[in-house]
């Protein structure tokens, strides 16, 4: 058995309301109230061992949520996950404790993460040599610029080496020589035989890093195989989005907010 | 019942967890404050001394309680009710206030207002500190019957995450719950016998009240007043069928929503 996580059939359903009213009714009735939105739709796939993948889509096609389910911080409506080991998510508002400082914060993330005393003593250094933001370590969060947070969120998420790493757009606030860094570390996690997902709208990095790439497109998977097939037809479906005179493009989002509202035939159970 | 058990074991298996993450929520709830941790010290002192003077000294004219000076009765009685007021508060807030930061951790959630109740109980333990050293200079130094305080402190703490285990998941649920709480929480300082002397009908309808074992059982312990636990049987049994019933509904309401509370956000 080489597969780390396996998605099978996932469905996540949001309920839109527009008044408080409607989220009453939608507790108090059994078969609930409100318009439905469907931010992934039918979503299966396998990943193994070793495996880079990107996730590309526009806005809104479903890749955060979808890291988050994989990262198991929101439950899916329906359909299962099963992965292999723990899963990190690094996101750009990864959560640190404004209050508290930064040395705090490390320790409060690893206890959190099930780590004992002692481990954590033998974390701490390294992870703030790879956050390098010097003296702010004893400062509290708040005082942080986004640049030393984003820094000190991915140094504790890599550190703890999970099995599973999911990158939701957190490279893109470093900079250039952390981005050196962070990618040095993938490299080293990519060796290791760890799996990583990697989210970002910047073509480069994805081509950069990943050998797979899973297309999103309206919640669902539009296409998933390798960078070198998939990548072009990606820029060419944004090159020709881009193209669409503005009715084009008004006319694509309806349609896929159509799509979305579970109007969709198959989806009716 | 078997999710009861299920929260009750997650409760002692992450014991240590609970430990370490209250120390660290008592730090940041105090961080911003210059004098720090004394702050929760010097807030029930000034309270204390302002019920003394209007209930005290102005409604009941500084009669005293039974035998009982009335500031003792007083102090005794608030000591435990300052823990359960911010408690009851801070653990109903706790899910849906620190979900966000939580939500990518690997531990069970029924811990949330566990910590949170144990971060407020260090700031317990020194004010009850404070009230024995005061008690001391009175005539009502310590007793044999002390020794009940640390049976009524366990009371208080599981009737507290009892309850906090149904409000944090109806809170998160419906953000109102939190309004309607403290509304309760207000009327529940007058429905207890900590500011006044009830008589009559009133004193036989408080002891419905759970939170009256407590408060008289500390008053019992720190004055020295007698075996409550055994003088009072029926009260004893009471609380804790009080407590069980509120344990069953809160961990099966926890158990039942837990996994969706992002969604609720």
């Amino acid at each position: 058995m080489n597969n780390s996580v396996v998605v099978k059939n996932v469905y996540k359903k949001y309920k839109m309301h527009t008044k408080p009213s409607e989220k009453i009714l939608d507790l108090l009735l059994p078969k609930g109230y409100g318009e439905d939105f469907y931010a992934l739709q039918n979503i299966s796939f396998t990943a193994e061992k070793g495996d880079v993948i990107g996730l590309v889509g526009v806005n809104g096609s479903g890749k955060s949520t979808l890291s988050n389910i994989i990262a198991g911080v929101i439950p899916p409506t329906t359909g299962s996950i099963h992965t292999v080991g723990q899963a990190s998510l690094i996101a750009i508002a990864s959560g640190l404790n404004n209050q508290l400082t930064g040395r705090e914060n490390i320790e409060l993330k690893c206890l959190m993460l099930g780590f004992s005393k002692k481990e954590i003593k033998e974390l701490e250094p390294e992870i703030i040599e790879f956050a390098d933001i010097g003296k702010f370590i004893d400062q509290p969060v708040k005082k942080y610029s986004s640049g030393m947070k984003s820094r000190l969120g991915f140094a504790i998420s890599v550190t703890v080496d999970p099995d599973i790493l999911i990158i939701d757009e957190a490279l893109s606030v470093g900079d250039q020589a952390f981005a050196q860094k962070s990618k040095n570390k993938m490299m080293e996690f990519k060796k290791k035989g760890k799996t990583i997902f990697f989210v970002s709208h910047s073509m480069g990095q994805v081509k950069e890093f990943c050998e797979k790439v899973m297309w999103l497109e309206y919640g669902e998977i539009k296409d998933y195989g390798p960078v070198e097939k998939v990548l072009p037809e990606y820029e060419a479906f944004l090159k020709k989005y881009k193209a669409m005179t503005k009715e084009e493009q008004k006319k694509f989002r309806e349609e896929v907010m159509k799509k979305q509202s579970g109007i969709d035939p198959k989806l009716v159970k | 019942m078997k999710t009861m058990f299920r929260v009750i074991k997650e409760q002692i298996d992450s014991f240590y967890l609970i430990r370490r993450l209250s120390l660290f929520e008592m730090k940041s709830a105090n961080s911003n404050n210059y004098l720090g941790m004394l702050w929760e010290l010097l807030n029930p002192m000034i309270q204390l001394s302002i019920y003394w003077v209007v209930f005290g000294m102005g409604i009941r004219g500084g009669r005293e309680v039974g035998d009982i000076p009335f500031v003792l009765w007083l102090i005794t009685g608030m000591v435990v009710w300052f823990f359960m007021h911010t408690s009851i508060m801070e653990g109903s807030k706790s899910i849906y206030s620190r979900i966000n930061f939580i939500a990518k951790m690997s531990f069970p959630m029924s811990v949330i207002p566990t910590y949170v109740i144990f971060s407020k109980f260090y700031a317990h333990l020194m004010l009850v500190g404070v009230v024995t050293i005061i008690l001391q200079f009175t005539d009502y130094s310590i007793s044999v019957y002390f020794i009940q305080l640390p049976y009524f402190m366990f009371c208080a703490i599981v009737f507290l995450v009892s309850l906090s285990l149904i409000t944090s998941t109806l809170s998160t649920i419906i953000r109102d719950v939190q309004m309607v709480v403290q509304s309760a929480v207000r009327m529940l300082l007058y429905l207890t016998p900590l500011l006044w002397v009830p008589a009559g009908m009133f004193a036989t309808i408080m002891k419905f009240n759970p939170i009256y074992y407590i408060v008289e059982g500390y008053r019992a312990s720190l004055l020295g007043q007698g075996w409550y636990i055994t003088d009072h049987p029926a009260l004893t049994l009471y609380f804790w069928g009080f407590v069980l019933l509120m344990l069953l509904i809160g961990s099966s309401l926890h158990v039942k929503f837990r996994d969706r509370f992002v969604d609720y956000l």
